[in-house]
């Protein structure tokens, strides 16, 4: 674990919170990522090994948020705002301007504030992102979104569901549009073959 | 000429040698080419006239070429290219307009994890799986709503109009107005010289 609370090539110059743990190899564009980051949690944020977080990318944690990142991740501008749990295993890809968010993303926290401020009742029930998901771009992942290994999430669709595995989601409100992989118990001859 | 005539406070002699820009344009910020990385000579054709505001992106593969033609308007558009996006005349795209003409990762699960790993910090991303393209075409004096996303392979025809938010994943015939996600016909054709 690389815990060093100085990022080298930081222009934004804060520390890493000290809740927060980045894996080896893995590659964080500023600290101004945690610019709204309130987590009093053991650990705010774990970030596996080889994840490429990028620019535009907040962690906008209240006091109970956590988020799990795992490994050879690329997120690139992703808002997650929680109060609760996210989790998001291996080989997660992420395109710009993704929103995860559960009941907590109100209005943000800024530097310093927040004293005497409560944070708003936030939802019982986490995100949870399983190996090797496709997130595209513009697309709002909701509490209670549950993406399944290899699904993909189309570019802007708007997720608060359990997605199955190998599942290819699209729309607003999203629809299970195709399959990625034969699933070979029967689903795959629902639509499988429909485009969005 | 003066270049900073047309380029607002910076000389644009510093874009790429393979973009070529008509006369009378403007070109907000050079940011707009920090991700362009086409090789292809020219990866850019800019017609006569055209504005390019600040929050504008050219994100081009090095396989990609982008030509907008003369008399648009680019307020933020995101251009994802890896091949070809052909941007008419008097086209306006609004705020985070995003057009890919390609996914950018492959569908099948197995081939994915392998872009996963070949694109992290540390990877190669020369080694990555190839991309699926597929142009797209924009026709003269369409406007695309703020927040809209062309999908790849998509042709939008002369006179067409995308609502904000819009998720364009095939055709729009000539003079269609689409919205939503996916994008649905909202009001019959009315032809653009109407």
């Amino acid at each position: 674990m690389n815990n060093s609370t100085l990022l080298p090539h930081d222009w934004f110059g804060k520390p890493l919170p000290p809740n927060v743990l980045l894996g080896e190899g893995s590659w964080l564009y500023s600290s101004f990522s945690f610019l709204h980051f309130r987590s009093e949690r053991p650990c705010g944020l774990r970030v596996g090994r080889n994840s490429g977080i990028y620019s535009g990318t907040f962690f906008n944690l209240g006091p109970e948020g956590e988020v799990e990142i795992g490994d050879y991740c690329t997120l690139v501008g992703v808002i997650l705002s929680t109060n609760r749990r996210v989790v998001i295993e291996d080989y997660a890809l992420f395109a710009h301007e993704v929103v995860i968010a559960d009941s907590f993303a109100d209005i943000p926290f800024g530097p310093g504030e927040g004293e005497g401020r409560r944070a708003p009742p936030t939802s019982q029930t986490e995100v949870i992102i399983r190996e090797n998901v496709w997130i595209g771009a513009r697309a709002v992942l909701l509490s209670g979104a549950r993406i399944g290994e290899g699904a993909i999430v189309g570019a802007a669709a708007v997720v608060d569901f359990e997605v199955p595995p190998y599942a290819i989601v699209a729309g607003n409100p999203a629809k299970i549009v195709g399959w990625t992989r034969p699933r070979g118990n029967g689903i795959e001859s629902e639509r499988a073959s429909s485009k969005p | 000429m003066d270049l900073r005539e047309i380029t607002g406070a910076w000389d644009h002699a510093s874009l790429p040698a393979n973009v070529r820009v008509g006369e009378g344009c403007y070109l907000e910020r050079k940011e707009s080419f920090a991700r362009f990385r086409s090789i292809c000579e020219p990866g850019l054709t800019i017609g006569d006239r055209v504005k390019v505001y600040t929050w504008t992106t050219f994100n081009v593969e090095p396989s990609g070429r982008v030509e907008v033609g003369d008399d648009s308007i680019l307020v933020g558009a995101v251009l994802m290219c890896a091949e070809r996006i052909r941007i008419g005349k008097r086209v306006i795209l609004s705020y985070h307009v995003t057009i890919a003409d390609c996914d950018f990762h492959p569908l099948d699960p197995d081939l994915r994890k392998e872009d996963a790993i070949r694109n992290a910090p540390g990877g190669d991303p020369n080694q990555r799986p190839p991309l699926v393209t597929s142009p797209v075409v924009v026709e003269d004096d369409v406007w695309v709503g703020i927040g809209a996303i062309i999908l790849k392979g998509v042709r939008l025809g002369r006179g067409a109009r995308v609502g904000a938010g819009a998720v364009v994943t095939s055709d729009v015939p000539p003079g269609a107005s689409v919205a939503g996600n996916p994008a649905k016909w909202v009001r019959p054709e009315v032809r653009a010289d109407e």
